[in-house]
């Protein structure tokens, strides 16, 4: 294409991405179509890959294709490998999605579509796609090292070992939220956690198949295990209109926080092939497919979203979760823009598997692009449902009300009109007893898929299996997340018990397996029934509590990636990661305070604390709410650390009266680029 | 074709197939129990548990 068709054509995105950006955000009072959104997107994607990722790689990050990787340098045909560049970024895609951008979004939709959708498009093209882009290509220049012995490299001893602390206290946080989604998703709903419950023997009978039967034959195994997965679905039916059966998995919170604290134990307890690497491979067998049919469900049948630009929930008095909509909207969404996990993925396997620096930006970027898009289709589900059946089933009791009709009448008298009568036809539609008061988002979320997919697949006869569909396919994905995040968090205690004992250290020593996991498990598990046992439902405090976490992860990324920019002496373009480090530090920072001293007691965790004591309520509930508020003050103190010892190098660097060296691997000249000249 | 060709590749990779094979070559050892329980032992040894998002 010569440059003039280029310029006409990129004039002509930036056109239209400017027509969508417009629309989505001047539209007042008058429902938009979904499609105005995806246009947005895709538009803004475009341009951010096209122009903002290639002036970071040429100018910022100069991707040396000469440069041999580690996947090429220390080949040992098992974890360093060098691999096409389109199946390292399915790799890759497959490793960050998770239920985080699903959730996210939808949760923040109280706030209307228009600030999370804004978000999601700049927080992924100036924040969480740079973020991913650099961590990976530093990873890659270390032949492959993690996120926190850059830290410790680049920054120093204390950045590396606060890191380690910041990733375990976060993780420990990620679970307990994980967890209680999928809680708040399954209560009372035999249908849904039958589903749930047969993935386990699904996933066992997976892993014998392939160790026994067709060993290897991964692709195959889970295809059968999805198709024994729909037959659950199916099954779960049946279960749920035979109360003789029924009744052994219709469930209250408590009761399923335990069997999933249990679950957690025996998965990290148990060999990986038995559990939790055929579960990991159904679920990303069902994901990549969920998401994809997602995403041709919306193009095909471009919905109309009924719930407004904005709320008057913009104020701070919203019943998913309470907040102005800034800052809370920003961590609230979490993954769909910015995800510090990313970095621990950009850090882990992903760069040992890149064959060219020149093929980081396509992985990096590309892959966290996807990652926002499938943000945009969460907030385009939970968008295209009614805004008073959305608060019917986001609203916790403790809020809207315990009783279909009282629960009816005050989500009506916010503006937002919507019947016990309605709701109650909508839950038969969809195989539930109610819809009320299934907070978490992830109910929001499989009622809005299945009202997109039942407008022509089927119709709303199908509209029960849709949505158990959807449930399945949240629950499965997160209990992933839960599985090998316990995992990981054993392995990282035993790594450091491993220092002052070393048997502590051995991943095969099963005393020491056993009491790290229960280290981890109870540690999640703890906060997991601290949200159960929480009468604003849990999520009120945990999902904001895991958006800090996880945003000030990113932070510690990009504290990182400063540095290490710094030390390359290309200052003069630090502000590619320094100005999303800002804005996280800003918003962060000052979502943590509001939720530790605000006196509002549905926001501060310290006014809570208060008014439970001044209300005579369960010491555990008051100890929980001061526990909250020192978990946060630890992460911010922690974070704190390691910018001021980053802002230290920094200054040190710039003013010359510190050396900049940087830890990469020396320079090799690749031997791919020489073959192919 | 070239896209679906890609497509299996792909999922070969996620799905640790091409992994397995990689193995095999790399130890000399044929498709069977035997290789795949050494695949996995070694995978489990070596602690690589790959972290998944939220």
């Amino acid at each position: 294409m010569n440059s003039v068709a280029r310029f006409i054509l990129w004039t002509v995105i930036a056109a239209l991405g400017a027509l969508a950006l417009a629309t989505i955000a001047l539209h007042r009072h008058e429902q938009i179509n979904a499609l105005w959104l995806v246009t947005a997107a895709v538009c803004t994607y475009a341009l951010g890959y096209r122009f903002y990722s290639a002036f970071i790689a040429a100018k910022v990050l100069a991707l040396n294709p000469q440069r041999a990787t580690p996947s090429e340098r220390l080949e040992n045909g098992r974890d360093f490998v060098p691999t096409n560049k389109w199946v390292v970024l399915g790799h890759h895609f497959a490793a960050i999605a998770g239920p985080g951008p699903l959730v996210g979004p939808v949760l923040a939709a109280q706030f209307g579509y228009l600030p999370g959708t804004l978000w999601i498009l700049i927080g992924a093209v100036f924040g969480g796609c740079v973020q991913d882009f650099v961590i990976l290509l530093f990873s890659v220049r270390r032949d492959g090292k993690s996120l926190t012995e850059m830290a410790k490299q680049e920054i120093g001893p204390l950045a590396g070992s606060v890191a380690y602390a910041s990733v375990i206290s976060i993780l420990v946080i990620l679970l307990a939220v994980c967890a209680l989604v999928v809680v708040n998703a399954l209560k009372q709903s035999p249908w849904g956690t039958f589903t749930i419950a047969m993935t386990i023997p699904i996933a066992l009978l997976m892993g014998v198949y392939l160790r026994r039967l067709r060993p290897g034959r991964v692709l195959e195994v889970s295809a059968i295990g999805f198709v024994l997965v729909l037959a659950a679905i199916w099954g779960g039916q049946w279960v749920s209109q035979t109360p003789a059966i029924g009744k052994y998995f219709t469930m209250g919170a408590p009761a399923l926080a335990l069997a999933i604290i249990i679950y957690g134990f025996a998965a990290s307890s148990l060999p990986v092939w038995l559990l939790l690497a055929p579960r990991d491979y159904l679920s990303t067998f069902v994901k990549l497919g969920t998401i994809a049919l997602l995403a041709v469900g919306i193009a095909v049948m471009h919905p109309t979203l009924h719930m407004p630009a904005l709320t008057k929930f913009v104020d701070g008095t919203g019943p998913v979760f309470a907040g102005k909509v800034f800052p809370f909207a920003f961590i609230t969404i979490a993954c769909g823009a910015i995800s510090g996990f990313h970095a621990l993925i950009s850090s882990g396997t992903t760069p040992k598997l890149i064959r060219r620096e020149t093929e980081i930006r396509l992985v990096g970027y590309g892959s966290m692009m996807a990652e926002s898009m499938v943000a945009i289709m969460a907030t385009v589900a939970a968008c295209v449902l009614e805004p008073g059946t959305y608060f019917a089933i986001n609203s916790p009791a403790g809020i809207a009300g315990q009783l279909p009709a009282v629960a009816a009448s005050t989500i009506s008298s916010w503006g937002f009109p919507v019947t016990a009568a309605d709701m109650q036809s909508l839950a038969h539609m969809v195989g539930e007893q109610t819809l009320f008061n299934r907070t978490g988002g992830a109910p929001a979320f499989a009622v809005g898929m299945a009202h997109i997919f039942s407008r022509s697949l089927g119709g709303q006869a199908v509209m029960a299996l849709w949505y158990h569909f959807a449930l399945m396919f949240e629950a499965l994905f997160i209990l992933t997340v839960i599985d090998a995040g316990t995992r990981v968090g054993r392995f990282m205690i035993q790594d450091v018990l491993g220092h002052a004992w070393e048997p502590l250290g051995r991943t095969s020593w099963y005393p020491s397996v056993l009491a790290t996991s229960a280290l981890i498990v109870g540690g999640w598990g703890y906060f997991l029934w601290q949200g159960v046992r929480d009468p604003l439902g849990g999520i009120n405090s945990l999902w904001p509590l895991f958006g800090i976490a996880n945003q000030l992860l990113a932070g510690v990324a990009l504290c990182v990636a400063t540095t290490i920019i710094i030390k390359m002496h290309r200052a003069k373009y630090a502000l590619v990661t320094l100005a999303p480090l800002a804005w996280l530090v800003i918003v962060t920072f000052t979502a943590s305070w509001q939720k530790i001293f605000d006196p509002d007691p549905r926001i501060g965790f310290l006014a809570q604390a208060q008014r439970l004591a001044a209300s005579g309520a369960n010491p555990r509930l008051i100890f929980n709410n001061r526990l909250d508020a020192a978990v946060t003050g630890i992460l911010i103190v922690m974070v704190t650390l390691i910018l001021v010892e980053s802002i230290r190098d920094w200054t040190g660097i710039l003013s010359g009266r510190r050396e900049a060296t940087t830890k990469e691997a020396p320079m090799v000249t690749t031997r791919l680029a020489e073959e192919r000249g | 074709m070239r896209f679906f060709l890609l497509v299996r590749v792909i999922l070969q990779e996620i799905f640790d197939e091409a992994a397995y094979k990689r193995f095999c070559v790399k130890e000399g050892l044929g498709v069977g129990r035997e290789s795949y329980a050494k695949f996995l032992a070694e995978g489990e040894k070596a602690s690589q548990i790959k972290v998944r998002c939220c």
